[in-house]
């Protein structure tokens, strides 16, 4: 290598033998990338921002059956919507909602705990050469296909007490239990919501990591064998933390989407009021059922602020804490 | 639209300066005009699914109307029960849908208040005799509470009745004359009827939903009516459910489950699979409306239903045997630019002969008294007879229009009396159920302060 010496490097070591400035030439800023942009940008606008700016004034407004008409010129009530659903326990809006939100905090963190687990041991053994492997990864997408709102209708059957296939399953195949137990009433009714969310979500995150798996390099593996890893030290070291980037990212959007959670609760019990009883009640059916149904469009709003915020600042939280997790340098 | 011919006679009498005269016959040329031209004036029509191929049924029933009105066309759209509610108020609210459509009679207080349905003016009330032909329970429901104006015409109607087993109550030596007299004598009916087996099928006594239905206020408003109770108020300002009278109907009702009479697993199933259960054998009892005739006209030559079925009214109680009375209205839309040709259509419908027809083509009750007593209903089959003489003893919600919140905060709640009367977890007592109308009973009056 040889040492770099000249005029140039002599140049910039003395300010004083600078050469004449040439006058600088503006860069020109090529405006075609942000024209090819801009529809998608301006579509952003109007199917995003300008419903939540207007959701956000709705919830300002007294906008109940008696206002409707009146729309966006309901009278302005400032933030007492607000204090009404989250402070005053006789409001109809408020009825229930720790119950919901207690609910909906273990349904979100069990569902996705089973859900990323499932989706990840199934991916594990999916990862490795076996006839009929193409055919089961697609077998195994199956209940990922049917849509939920599908998925809540046919489990509500399933979930019959007498003609129900779970309990004939459970009961006269397996004989795990002595009698039928109801799921759809009382306690249960917890579990028969968060089953069905899980037999559904669990195949996609299995396509996810099962793909991830696929870019691990298999010269980590091979070195570590002959290190004398066993399979449990592979997986531990190589495995999880060249997955963790994926694996962070799909438990926020899990989370997301199940505190989110509408369909499945809304078709299993939605005959009715669509109310599931004290452990079934998600937030989602309760602010569709106690906003719309009760027709308090402005406090409803306002519900949807307080959890889009707390979604907001869960995803900050998430995101600072994991953000080195997210990178390859991880 | 187009525009009426200047006619002699018009220009005379508008010499003569009688303006009276005049508008009159402006009026009539500019019906004839709008109404004569081929094709001039085409109406929207929103109708519920009130036969199981309304699509078809409905434009059958004008076809009529469209014969004598050849300048007029109508569209007609069939919504579902579930997406209707939200797309008429929407339409309601905006001020841009149909020139007519029907409405739920619970639902019509709430869209007239939101301005969203045109009143009928004196002339149009005197054309229909001010509503003299129909149930006067559901005239009532063409009204707000409180309120003179009203907003259209009955079009048909749900009443609701005990349909029975003939066949079960015959095996267990049960006399339903006796059964439906009191809510004892029915008390003990049940007792004697619930396990009986017919047929090679083991028999549960009565059936009623649970939490995931529709009916749960239906199903209870009778008992309590019966009871001495009331749904709400006189002033319609508050809710009534905890009065005496509606706390011992309530309890009734629930000790019925808690008994075993209505077996646990029908508490978890919605009104429309216990009916086809009742069709197919395994209760003796359910309480239904009219549609439940066509299931059992549908039901297979071989179904032990058939010729073993009668209907009786509400168990009497100690204030009489009164059932939920409801069904639909039609009305014409507030924006509609053909009020005057939509009103002509509601009329028609409203007359005798389109409510018998639609009787027979859809089996809901006509909401005419004329109609529902016509021998092309009455002679189809002797329940629809009994359905027309129990109808007499109806009851109809006040028709508030905060109505369809409240009947949400009763539904989710009352709906919670089947996760008690099943025995499981918290186990049922008085003090527990009274405990539980006392939370539908705050959260309704909450709901109710925002109406009045």
């Amino acid at each position: 290598m040889t040492a770099v010496t000249g005029p140039g490097l002599d140049a910039l070591a003395s300010p004083a033998r600078e050469t004449p400035a040439r006058p600088r030439r503006r860069r020109k800023v090529d405006a075609f990338p942000y024209l090819l942009l801009a529809p998608a940008a301006l579509m952003m606008v109007i199917v995003n921002l300008v419903p939540i700016v207007q959701g956000f004034r709705m919830s300002m407004l007294k906008l109940n059956q008696y206002t409707l008409s009146q729309f966006m010129d309901a009278p302005f009530i400032g933030l007492r919507n607000y204090r009404g659903v989250l402070l005053d326990p006789t409001n109809p809006v408020h009825s229930g909602m720790l119950g919901a939100l207690r609910n909906t905090a273990l349904y979100s963190i069990l569902v996705t705990a089973c859900s990323v687990a499932l989706g990840l041991g199934v991916a594990l053994l999916l990862n490795r050469d076996f006839p009929g492997k193409a055919t089961a990864r697609t077998l195994l997408m199956l209940p990922w296909v049917v849509p939920t709102y599908v998925v809540g209708t046919l489990w509500g059957f399933m979930w019959q007490r007498d003609e129900g296939i779970i309990n004939h399953v459970l009961v006269d195949v397996l004989h795990l239990m002595d009698h039928k137990p109801f799921w759809l009433i009382g306690g249960n009714t917890f579990l028969a919501i968060v089953i069905p969310t899980v037999w559904r979500a669990w195949p996609v995150l299995m396509l996810i990591f099962l793909a991830a798996l696929q870019s691990v390099p298999e010269e980590l593996y091979e070195a570590a064998r002959l290190d004398g890893a066993n399979a449990w030290q592979r997986f531990r070291n190589i495995t999880l933390p060249s997955l963790k980037p994926v694996i962070v990212i799909q438990v926020m959007f899990q989370i997301i989407d199940n505190v989110y959670s509408y369909n499945i609760v809304a078709m299993m019990f939605g005959k009715g009021a669509g109310y599931p009883g004290e452990w079934g009640d998600l937030l989602m059916p309760l602010l569709t059922r106690q906003s719309f149904s009760y027709w308090r469009f402005g406090e409803g709003a306002a519900v949807s602020f307080v959890m889009m915020a707390v979604m907001l600042a869960f995803v900050a939280v998430w995101m600072k804490t994991f953000r080195r997790s997210m990178t390859s340098e991880a | 639209m187009t525009r009426p011919p200047t006619s002699p006679t018009l220009a005379r009498a508008s010499r003569r300066g009688d303006s009276g005269r005049v508008r009159a016959a402006a009026a009539a040329l500019l019906l004839a005009a709008t109404c004569g031209g081929a094709g001039a004036v085409e109406l929207s029509m929103w109708v519920m699914p009130v036969t199981t191929n309304a699509q078809h049924d409905v434009p059958d029933l004008i076809a009529p109307f469209l014969r004598s009105h050849p300048g007029i066309t109508v569209r007609v759209t069939v919504l579902d029960w579930e997406s209707g509610w939200n797309k008429i108020t929407a339409a309601a609210a905006s001020r841009r849908g149909p020139d007519l459509l029907e409405l739920g009679t619970t639902w019509m207080p709430a869209i007239a208040a939101m301005g969203g349905l045109e009143p009928l003016s004196a002339a149009q009330l005197a054309q229909v005799d001010n509503g003299a032909a129909y149930y006067p329970q559901l005239w009532k429901t063409t009204q707000v509470f409180g309120q003179k104006a009203v907003y259209g015409l009955p079009w048909y109607a749900d009443v609701r009745a005990a349909f029975y087993r003939t066949d079960v109550f015959r095996q267990a030596g049960v006399d339903p004359a006796q059964a439906f007299s009191s809510w004892d004598a029915f008390h003990a009916a049940l007792r004697k009827i619930n396990g009986q087996v017919v047929a090679g099928k083991r028999v549960a006594a009565l059936a009623y939903a649970g939490k995931n239905d529709w009916n749960v206020v239906h199903n209870l408003a009778p008992w309590i009516w019966n009871g001495g109770g009331d749904v709400l108020s006189a002033d319609a300002k508050h809710s009534a459910l905890n009065s005496p009278q509606a706390l011992k109907a309530i309890d009734f009702y629930s000790s019925l489950a808690v008994e075993g009479l209505v077996p646990s697993n029908a508490l978890e199933k919605d009104s429309d699979i216990l009916e086809g259960a009742w069709v197919g054998g395994d209760y003796g009892v359910i309480f239904s409306g009219p549609w439940l005739m066509r299931r059992i006209f549908e039901a297979p030559p071989g179904a032990v239903v058939r010729g073993n079925f009668d209907v009786a009214p509400y168990p009497a109680g100690p204030a009489g045997h009164a059932t939920f009375f409801g069904g639909s209205n039609l009305a014409v839309f507030k924006g509609s630019r053909h009020k005057a040709e939509a009103w002509e259509l509601v009329k028609y419908l409203g007359g005798k002969g389109p409510q018998v027809r639609l009787s027979l083509v859809s089996s809901m009750m006509p909401a005419r008294i004329d109609a529902a007593n016509d021998p092309a209903w009455t002679s189809r089959h002797p329940v629809y007879a009994r359905l027309t003489a129990i109808a007499a003893d109806g009851h109809a919600y006040p028709p508030i229009p905060a109505w369809g919140p409240l009947e949400t905060v009763y539904t989710k709640h009352l709906g919670q009396l089947a996760e008690l009367s099943s025995g499981i977890g918290d186990k049922y007592s008085v003090p527990a159920m009274k405990a539980l109308i006392a939370g539908t009973v705050s959260e309704a009056d909450k709901v109710l302060e925002e109406a009045n």
